[in-house]
């Protein structure tokens, strides 16, 4: 009798199409959205080449530093290329610039006097005057290193200039070209140890399986209201036949366990095959937690078909509303909400299912070590065993004497 | 009024979907509001910055964490392993410095320490690792000339105190504009949702077997009743958008009163008859009351997430754009681009709004027409 349910449990399930579409076809749909409006997001935040227009003017003319930098770093597919760069008469750039095609036009307005016209503040706005600061540092340098050098080397210069030779200009090309060399060397030492997994869209797909495990909770809560004699014609007539209960309800769960999984298992291959989302290397760890997840959702489902009395539309309403501000919390409609909720309230996605699943796989994404995920996954277990015994123990002994 | 009332008690069996819809573009407009103060003055934009100093606050090591609080913000978080790794992966700070232990006397015995650092590797980040890689180049060089650690950080603070003369040419409260824009941008998922599925349950209501025909031996006149119905409808979207429109006003105050409001009521306001023809068409297609809730959300949050509502344009993949290009909600929130950084209005700039607007207005006759033939078409199948 139990393979009996069972069977009937899971066809009636794969046959109630909107149950199919909110629990397969939604998911589905919605990473499809998250990938089309996303894929670019991470791309287009690191820093890109700056259209900028210069001034063509004498005074840039007469100071080969401006020239020869910007010639370096406007240098088209050279390796140092940060600018897209226009020489253009002042009238020009304002044109440019009040068309929004530039970030930023350069004017040198005296031999040492550059100044930088943008339309507001910004980052490419701020990346471009701290440029044309590092250039002003040079000149800087030349003024603050050839003043010491000078002093320290005042004997050989009245020397010199006893002799009669007057080099000063030699004296300052050499400071230049040694100043120049040091700059050019590179012998600063930055070692960056960044983690490659700093892909914050995955936390997006991570809360959409975390949907689909919740949401699968609502196959769970139809399964259990075929069994229930006040929910259904079909729970009267199950419930007057000589089969024990914990049978019937424990078929009709693992029915829609089974569906669940499968509508999860398509949800996996379409994220893994054609959106490319990365779960980390341990994919039996994925299996279980995937596992787990699903359970969860079904002892939501169990627990509020169970306890609530009242009629199924209500019923899903809660289970939809629960799972979607569950989502929210975790991070589905912005990841800084899951950020700010872990850092400044814990205990709110420390009990919020959807977060242990999210997290339980931003943990195996980002984390070398295991203890987060075995946090989040004792943590799911016990939340679905409290919510299964609850149910078990409001369904036991349920006797109408009428209905 | 026999139709006003039920209509209001179809409406009134939808109130918990529409309060949802609305909830959901107050929170993120209030989420999404930053205080940004509006200057004509240039500020540069500071990264946000974690430094996490080994050894002695001392010197030189004193002076790089002094000049990064003054050029980036410092965040504080726990020093803990866990809390610094979760805050760079949420971007609550983009560039972690750890400062070895011996950093200040390996530089002052020429070793070139190596400071170890963590990034984000987007723009912020960037910036961050342009302004350590200036400092330290900065020190290399004065370390070469002077010998005692106060010439060069004297040396240094000079260099790096001297600014350039930065000049901003636009008076455009941009901060505030287009934090509008994208309350107006969002704002289409909410008429979208709204609409559309208020609509549809009304026309499912009114559409059911018994009460059809119940309505059709009654004694009104059928254009009458149709008149009727749709005024109720349309009386719904705008009281939407007039709500929609309220709670701007009392979100954005009194940076809302300049010219581009007009610009933006307008350009929601055709949308909004946009939204209204959708829900038409889909309700006249739709006979099912379950379908219509995930009909409601494909449409909504497809042309939300596809058009930029919810991601700025700009981040959008250009085929995904392109795609776009055949869903109303495109140029209605192409316009609200536009309007953002929009200074002067003349025919010329103004020009490729009107034409936004027009596609829209055109995209509703559109609707109109496909319904009237739909619906003709039912009516003939059915009888």
């Amino acid at each position: 009798m139990f393979f009996h349910n069972f069977k009937y449990s899971l066809k009636t399930l794969f046959r109630n199409k909107m149950l199919i579409f909110w629990t397969f076809a939604f998911p589905i749909i919605l990473g499809t959205l998250f990938n089309m409006a996303f894929q670019d997001i991470e791309k287009n935040e690191k820093l890109d080449l700056i259209d900028i227009a210069i001034i063509d003017n004498d005074y840039l003319k007469n100071n080969p530093l401006f020239q020869e930098t910007f010639q370096v770093l406007g240098e088209e597919n050279g390796e140092e290329q940060l600018f897209r760069i226009q020489y253009v008469e002042e009238a020009e750039a304002r044109e440019l610039l009040s068309k929004n095609e530039i970030t930023g036009y350069l004017v040198l307005e005296g031999i040492n006097h550059p100044k930088v016209v943008v339309n507001h503040n910004g980052i490419n706005e701020t990346v471009f005057q701290s440029v044309v600061e590092e250039i002003i540092d040079i000149q800087e340098i030349l003024k603050n290193v050839s003043g010491k050098w000078i002093q320290d080397n005042i004997p050989d210069l009245t020397q010199d200039i006893n002799s009669g030779i007057e080099n000063f200009d030699s004296w300052y090309t050499v400071i230049y070209q040694d100043i120049m060399k040091m700059l050019d060397e590179e012998n600063i030492r930055i070692q960056d140890t960044s983690s490659d997994h700093l892909s914050y869209t995955m936390i997006e797909y991570y809360t959409l399986i975390a949907m689909t495990c919740l949401y699968g909770g609502i196959l769970g809560m139809s399964a259990i209201n075929q069994c229930l004699a006040n929910m259904s014609s079909n729970g009267k007539r199950v419930s007057v036949s000589p089969i024990s209960k914990g049978k019937l309800i424990l078929s009709s769960a693992l029915a829609s366990y089974v569906t669940q999984l499968f509508g999860l298992l398509l949800l996996f291959l379409y994220t893994i095959l054609v959106i490319h989302v990365d779960y980390g290397t341990n994919l039996p760890l994925v299996i279980l937690l995937s596992l787990v997840g699903t359970l969860s959702g079904l002892s939501l489902g169990v627990l509020i078909a169970s306890v609530i009395k009242s009629n199924e539309n209500t019923k899903v309403g809660i289970m939809i509303s629960f799972t979607m501000l569950g989502c929210v919390l975790s991070g589905m409609m912005g990841i800084t909400m899951k950020y700010v909720v872990d850092k400044n309230i814990p205990i709110v996605n420390k009990l919020n299912p959807v977060n242990m699943i999210t997290d339980g796989f931003y943990s195996l994404y980002y984390y070398d070590t295991f203890h987060r995920y075995y946090f989040n996954v004792i943590s799911l277990l016990a939340f679905s065993f409290l919510l299964i015994g609850i149910s078990a123990f409001c369904l036991r002994r349920q006797k109408y004497d009428s209905i | 009024m026999t139709v006003f009332k039920t209509f209001l008690k179809v409406l009134k069996s939808c109130k918990g979907t529409i309060i949802l819809y609305s909830a959901i573009l107050i929170f993120f407009a209030v989420f999404n509001t930053t205080s940004g103060d509006n200057t004509t003055n240039f500020v540069a934009e500071k990264p946000d910055v974690f430094i996490i100093n080994q050894g002695e606050r001392e010197g030189i090591t004193k002076n790089l964490i002094q000049y990064f609080e003054e050029n980036a913000n410092i965040i504080d978080i726990k020093n803990e392993e866990n809390a610094i790794r979760d805050a760079l992966f949420y971007r609550d700070i983009n560039y972690i410095i750890y400062i070895p232990e011996n950093f200040r006397e390996d530089f002052l015995d020429h070793k070139n320490p190596t400071i170890e650092v963590k990034s984000t590797g987007d723009y912020m980040a960037s910036l961050a690792d342009m302004m350590l890689e200036r400092y330290l180049k900065l020190a290399n060089i004065y370390h070469e000339t002077f010998a005692s650690e106060e010439e060069i950080i004297e040396n240094l603070n000079k260099t790096l105190s001297e600014k350039l003369e930065v000049e901003v040419t636009s008076k455009l409260d941009t901060d505030h504009l287009t934090q509008i824009a994208n309350y107006y941008n969002f704002a289409n998922y909410s008429l979208l949702a709204g609409c559309v599925f208020v609509i549809c349950m009304v026309l499912f209501s009114f559409g059911r077997d018994v009460v059809r025909k119940r309505t059709i031996i009654s004694s009104m006149n059928y254009k009458k009743y149709n008149r009727k119905l749709l005024l109720s409808n349309g009386l719904f979207a705008v009281s939407l958008w007039a709500f929609y429109v309220l709670v701007s006003f009392f979100l954005f105050g009194s940076s809302l009163f300049t010219i581009h409001t007009i610009f933006y009521l307008i350009n929601s306001l055709i949308f909004t008859f946009c939204a209204l023809s959708i829900a038409f068409l889909i309700g006249n297609l739709v006979h099912n009351r379950e379908a219509i809730n995930g009909i409601v959300n494909v449409v909504a949050l497809g042309s939300s997430f596809l058009c930029g509502a919810f991601v700025p344009t700009e981040y959008l993949p250009d085929f995904v754009l392109k795609i776009a290009h055949v869903l109303p909600s495109y140029w209605y929130i192409n316009t609200n681009e536009r309007l953002k950084t929009m200074e002067v209005f003349n025919f010329e700039n103004l020009k490729p709004i009107f034409l936004n607007m027009g596609v829209v207005i055109l995209f509703i006759l559109l609707f109109v027409v496909m319904m009237n033939f739909i619906s003709g078409k039912m009516r003939k199948t059915n009888s």
